[in-house]
């Protein structure tokens, strides 16, 4: 069981785009076509369905599509970072995030990488605002 | 059903650089504005309307142009499509020549962006790329790095982007860089996002261009009508305009579907099919960007163009000369002006008056910009300018 949060506990940074316990991102999947969105849209891409969009929780095991080392950035983000497409298998979804757990020049094409939640930002009542990457060397 | 052409009367610009505080928006606008009403021998009371991009410019940037220009008390209006706002401004003007609602107006794109932006640009701050990390130039480099992988490709291959950008752009005067580049210089510059160095990277810039657009009551109230108007005076047939879709699945990262479209809306607009295509003003804002978007316009083939980049076929005397200007790397990338500044070197290109960087027997060309990104799709604003003189 998990502990129950209290308001001020860590929450995600953005209504709705994960879940917390167990740690997974929040897609939309098409009931008509199959197909699944991240972040989760209130239509189809695939098919333009409006109706019959579940609420569905990602795969967190991922792989990296391509990937770079961003060295200069503007001003209030610190370089360097790994920066990758991440594919998910299980779902035929790819999306855009950080890549942990690794020194830059050992990341390569198609690693596997696990989803990780990890604080964006601090919310005015001084909890945690969780967001996510993906770390690798811990794909089951 | 098609639309009209417009005419272009004239075009002009101020060089592209890096420029003090006291060089404004305004300043350059009016300077760009000037010189486009001189190419064609305009008085400014014959402009009924303005239509000016820009992105980092704030609010009215227009009519505060049209204040200092002398434009006051025109219709003004501000078209923002991130780097595709010059172009998207072209577009506005082009429709509204066509609807009969005008005769002669002024397109102006312009920028001013090294007082206010500093190490890149970056999507909107509300989108959920942002909140990751993301800059224009990592998704370039993802791009890059899967281009690699998928076609077999060099770095160096799409370094030769740059060198032969940098090449053309010595014989532009409006260029921010007009000096020639090696391979060398290229792969040996600062990582930006690798696999890409600073070459492979536009610079910030500032600049304005300006094109007076007109209907043929147009070009008669300018004393241009007499011309035999398919010749000397060259003509925007249709400017293409999408937006990018949102993507599902894990398919081609370098599909660049949104460029396919966007060439389809080109060729049915104008009635100009790809193989008509003498020369073409590409978004080359990162090197490996005017590869991957000239194959999805279907001109170049699907995975070759980084090998016809260094083979020399999109240079100036090749097969299909790409960006005879310096293109975005070289002649500088003041994000609204450069859809402009495209449409003014289509200009020069088909008046057979671009000098040293001519390409012989120019007879119909196409401008193509890309701007912005949001999350999830494959692209934010993409337009496409076809002219025939």
């Amino acid at each position: 069981m998990p502990p129950t949060e209290s308001p001020s506990g860590p929450r995600p940074f953005r209504e709705g785009l994960l879940r917390l316990e167990p740690p997974a991102l929040l897609g939309s999947r098409c009931t008509a076509c199959g197909a699944t969105a991240f972040p989760p849209r209130e239509f189809c891409p695939a098919c333009r369905a409006t109706d019959g969009l579940a609420e569905s929780a990602l795969s967190a095991e991922g792989r990296v599509h391509s990937f770079t080392v961003v060295r200069q950035a503007p001003p209030g983000i610190e370089v360097p970072y790994v920066l990758g497409w991440i594919d998910l298998p299980a779902d035929d979804v790819r999306l855009m995030a950080r890549v942990v757990g690794v020194a830059p020049e050992q990341v390569e094409l198609d690693m596997p990488v696990r989803l990780e939640l990890t604080p964006f930002d601090t919310a005015g009542d001084g909890a945690d605002l969780l967001g996510y990457h993906f770390r690798a060397g811990v794909a089951a | 059903m098609s639309l009209a052409p417009a005419h272009v009367a004239g075009v002009g610009m101020v060089r592209f650089g890096k420029y003090p505080a006291d060089v404004t928006l305004e300043r350059m606008a009016v300077g760009a504005a000037r010189e486009a009403l001189a190419d064609a021998g305009a008085p400014l009371t014959a402009v009924d309307a303005l239509y000016v991009g820009h992105v980092f410019g704030g609010p009215v940037a227009g009519q505060r142009v049209a204040a200092q220009l002398g434009l006051d008390g025109a219709p003004v209006s501000n078209h923002e499509n991130y780097c595709a706002s010059g172009a998207t401004a072209v577009r506005e003007a082009w429709v509204a020549l066509a609807a009969g609602l005008h005769d002669v107006v002024l397109v102006i794109g312009v920028e001013k962006m090294t007082d206010r932006i500093s190490g890149g640009v970056r999507p909107d701050p509300g989108d959920l790329d942002a909140s990751v990390g993301f800059v224009m130039a990592a998704g370039h480099a993802m791009s890059a790095r899967r281009y690699m992988a998928d076609h077999g490709a060099t770095r160096a291959q799409i370094a030769a982007v740059a060198v032969k950008n940098h090449a053309h752009s010595v014989h532009n005067p409006y260029a921010q860089y007009q000096k020639p580049i090696t391979l060398e210089q290229v792969l040996a510059a600062r990582q930006i996002a690798e696999p890409l160095g600073l070459l492979d990277c536009s610079p910030i810039s500032d600049g304005a261009a300006a094109v007076l657009l007109c209907s043929p009551a147009g070009l008669r109230r300018l004393g241009l009508g007499g011309r035999d108007v398919g010749g000397a005076v060259p003509r925007v047939l249709g400017v293409g305009l999408v937006s990018g879709s949102v993507l599902t699945g894990t398919g081609d990262l370098n599909a660049e579907d949104v460029s396919r479209r966007a060439g389809e809306e080109a060729w049915k607009l104008s009635g100009v099919g790809p193989d008509e295509i003498d020369l073409v003003e590409m978004h080359d804002c990162f090197t490996i960007a005017e590869i991957v978007r000239m194959e999805g316009l279907g001109l170049v083939p699907h995975g070759q163009g980084a090998a016809w980049t260094a083979a020399g076929h999109t240079s100036i005397g090749g097969r299909l000369p790409v960006n005879p200007s310096g293109g975005l790397l070289s002649r500088g990338h003041p994000v609204g002006a450069t859809g402009a500044a495209q449409v003014c070197e289509l200009t020069w290109q088909l008046r057979g008056a671009a000098g040293a960087r001519q390409v012989e027997g120019a007879r119909t060309g196409l401008a193509y910009c890309k701007g912005g990104t949001v999350n999830g799709t494959d692209g934010g604003s993409v337009t496409t300018v076809v002219m025939a003189r």
